[in-house]
């Protein structure tokens, strides 16, 4: 754990807040997620790094059967995500709403244990990834270099997030959704079904992860486990931008994905998580709303 | 706060009340059969098949002071069970006896678990039981790296123990016999400890906190600090599983003493099986779950072939599912509450929290 005796250079920090922003754009989707289905619902997804994993596996299977790119193929993961998503609202959370908060984080954590010890004994615990043709190339900039692949999944998480700004202020639904978000009862003197916003949100929240499953597949190794890392960091995420608030969430994700790799930098990267959750220490100390408010805890 | 307030107003005159009852014979007549169970029986397996349940009894029950008493539910007990391992492990090195070093990891494991019930004090319900998932990984990232204690390869047990003869000085033993006396001796504190908590001012607060945080606040109960002391008091006989541990194995490593699933998640399936809010609750969880858990790990792997090496956590899974779903009381507080068992230091609001002379009437037919 020593720290290097010479400063690096400034090309490796420019460097490394470029693949924060970077894979920052992956985080934050994934945190978007969380804290829909969280700012609609109160209910927290623990197994919310699953869908990522699930839709990251069918990636890799169709790549290594047919050869399919991954980005194609996190369009797919965002629908079996999301179906996958809405089974388990509808027959499992759906039932335990309203409920003590202690059972509804059981329910869902046992659907973690499940869904990914399930994988476990179904693929194995090997590492699987794809190799799309973009996977090695880069983009020179004078003396940074910028994975091509890097642009293509950030492009393709911020064409995701932009989608879901555009649908929770432009369409009805979102709106309805927010409102929900906002104020359960007074959503439903308007005349919000809130029951169907929460499948709603459960079903979006769980497919915009299985999107970022897809791109994750793209340039990162896909195990049974991968999902808790994932979830652990978007759960960061989220308590540093607000709780529920959505673009304290896309913030944060960026927030986290530059310190991350700045940190890794300094320190041995396998620890880069570790400065994750010291981040999250110091928000809880000093600014435990968030940056961006949000809902209290 | 008084300290005080730990001890119940009226002594331990309850306590003695409580043994008048038939309740209070059953629990006496249960503990001597446990002190003379392991005599009679020579197949050393099956002794240490016991001692593993009641070390998983001591950490359920631990995992139960912040579950069920103050509603704090957490993943992460791992963090507390894996410091205080390797507090008890280093002090070895440096040729400390573990009657001193399994108190020292367990007062430093408390220490921690009080600083972090402060500082997550803020964090309801959910993401309390995020941020000590969290823990879990963490902790087992930091010791990985950390050369000084072994990283990844682990801390052994000096050599010169591993060879010695027999010393009680040291606790070195090969037989099992006196690990489960300890391990039987701790959680017989343990549960002594807790009935006198949800006897105590401090345990009423903490129910309080735990039913409605926003009233107990309202009523002037610093929920920080409780908070902090439930978690302290929990991760301290966390860490004395941790120190119990490591003198029974002789080794450590961070991917077995952080481990979130056997760690930290199985002391929550056991406790929620057998009932967190029953002061038994989580000992007869243990005896139903992890007898069955070991006997899956072990068989499912060699029955079904390597390949679904895991399932048996599915099956884990689903027992918690269920569990949760149907059963959100656990075994005991389900008997409980149908008034088949009189709920004896049981801590449910409502209760026979009160102590002494109440009765629940039997079943109406």
């Amino acid at each position: 754990m020593a720290l290097p005796l010479a400063l690096p250079s400034w090309h490796l920090i420019v460097q490394a807040i470029i693949s924060g922003l970077l894979i920052g754009c992956i985080y934050a989707l994934i945190a978007l997620g969380l804290a829909l289905i969280w700012g609609v619902m109160e209910v927290v997804n623990f197994a919310h790094g699953e869908f990522l994993m699930i839709a990251g596996y069918l990636a890799c299977f169709l790549f290594a059967l047919y050869g399919i790119d991954p980005v194609l193929s996190a369009f797919l993961g965002f629908v079996v995500a999301g179906l996958i998503g809405l089974a388990v609202q509808k027959g499992i959370i759906e039932k335990v709403l309203g409920s003590p908060p202690i059972v509804t984080i059981l329910v869902t954590f046992s659907i973690l244990l499940i869904l990914r010890y399930g994988a476990l004994a179904a693929f194995g615990p090997e590492v699987t990834t794809t190799h799309p043709w973009y996977g090695v190339k880069s983009i020179y900039l004078g003396s940074i270099a910028i994975p091509l692949v890097g642009l293509i999944y950030a492009g393709a998480s911020l064409a995701a997030t932009g989608a879901l700004y555009v649908f929770l202020t432009k369409t009805y639904t979102g709106i309805a959704l927010r409102a929900t978000a906002q104020n359960r009862i007074a959503a439903q003197l308007q005349g919000v079904d809130v029951k169907k916003m929460y499948t709603l949100a459960f079903a979006i929240g769980t497919a915009l992860t299985g999107f970022a499953g897809g791109l994750l597949a793209s340039f990162y190794y896909i195990y049974p486990e991968v999902g808790a890392r994932f979830c652990a960091l978007s759960f960061v995420i989220v308590v540093l931008g607000g709780f529920g608030s959505l673009p304290g969430a896309f913030i944060g994700g960026l927030i986290i994905g530059v310190a991350e790799e700045v940190a890794a930098v300094f320190i041995p990267p396998v620890m880069k998580d570790v400065v994750a959750f010291i981040i999250f220490i110091l928000i809880l100390l000093f600014k435990p709303t968030g940056l961006f408010g949000g809902r209290a805890s | 706060m008084r300290v005080a307030s730990l001890v119940p107003r009226y002594g331990l005159r309850v306590f003695k009340d409580e043994l008048r009852t038939r309740a209070g014979m059953l629990v006496l007549g249960l503990g001597l059969f446990l002190i003379m169970l392991p005599l009679p029986i020579k197949n050393q397996f099956f002794i240490n098949a016991l001692f593993v349940t009641f070390l998983y009894a001591i950490m359920t029950l631990a995992w139960a002071i912040a579950c069920g008493q103050a509603g704090m539910l957490s993943f992460g007990h791992s963090a507390f069970f894996g410091i205080a391992a390797y507090t008890t492990m280093v002090l070895l090195h440096q040729k400390v006896t573990p009657w001193l070093g399994i108190p020292a990891g367990a007062l430093l494991a408390g220490l921690f678990g009080f600083a972090l019930g402060l500082l997550f004090a803020r964090l309801r319900s959910h993401w309390f039981a995020l941020a000590t998932l969290v823990l879990n990984d963490i902790f087992r990232l930091i010791f990985e790296n950390w050369e000084e204690v072994g990283g990844m390869r682990g801390l052994e047990m000096p050599y010169y123990l591993v060879v010695g003869e027999p010393s009680l000085y040291w606790l070195n033993f090969t037989h099992p016999r006196p690990f489960y006396y300890l391990a039987l001796g701790i959680t017989g504190l343990e549960l002594l400890m807790i009935y006198l908590l949800t006897k105590s001012k401090m345990g009423y607060y903490l129910k309080a906190i735990r039913e409605d945080e926003e009233a107990a606040k309202s009523v002037g109960i610093n929920i920080t600090l409780y908070k902090g002391f439930a978690l302290g008091l929990s991760a301290f006989f966390m860490g004395l599983a941790g120190g119990l541990y490591t003198i029974r194995y002789g080794y450590i490593d961070p991917g077995a003493v952080f481990n979130m699933m056997r760690i930290s998640i199985y002391p929550a399936i056991a406790g929620l099986l057998g009932g967190v809010y029953s002061l038994v609750g989580p000992v007869v969880g243990c005896f139903i779950f992890i007898p069955i858990a070991e006997y899956t790990r072990a068989y499912i792997g060699s029955w079904l072939g390597a390949r679904f090496y895991g399932i048996h956590l599915v099956f884990f899974g689903i027992i918690l599912l269920l569990v949760s779903l149907k059963m959100p009381e656990g075994i005991m507080g389900f008997l409980e509450k149908a008034g088949y068992i009189r709920p004896l230091l049981s801590t449910t609001v409502g209760g026979s929290g009160g102590g002494g002379g109440e009765r629940k009437s039997p079943p109406e037919r």
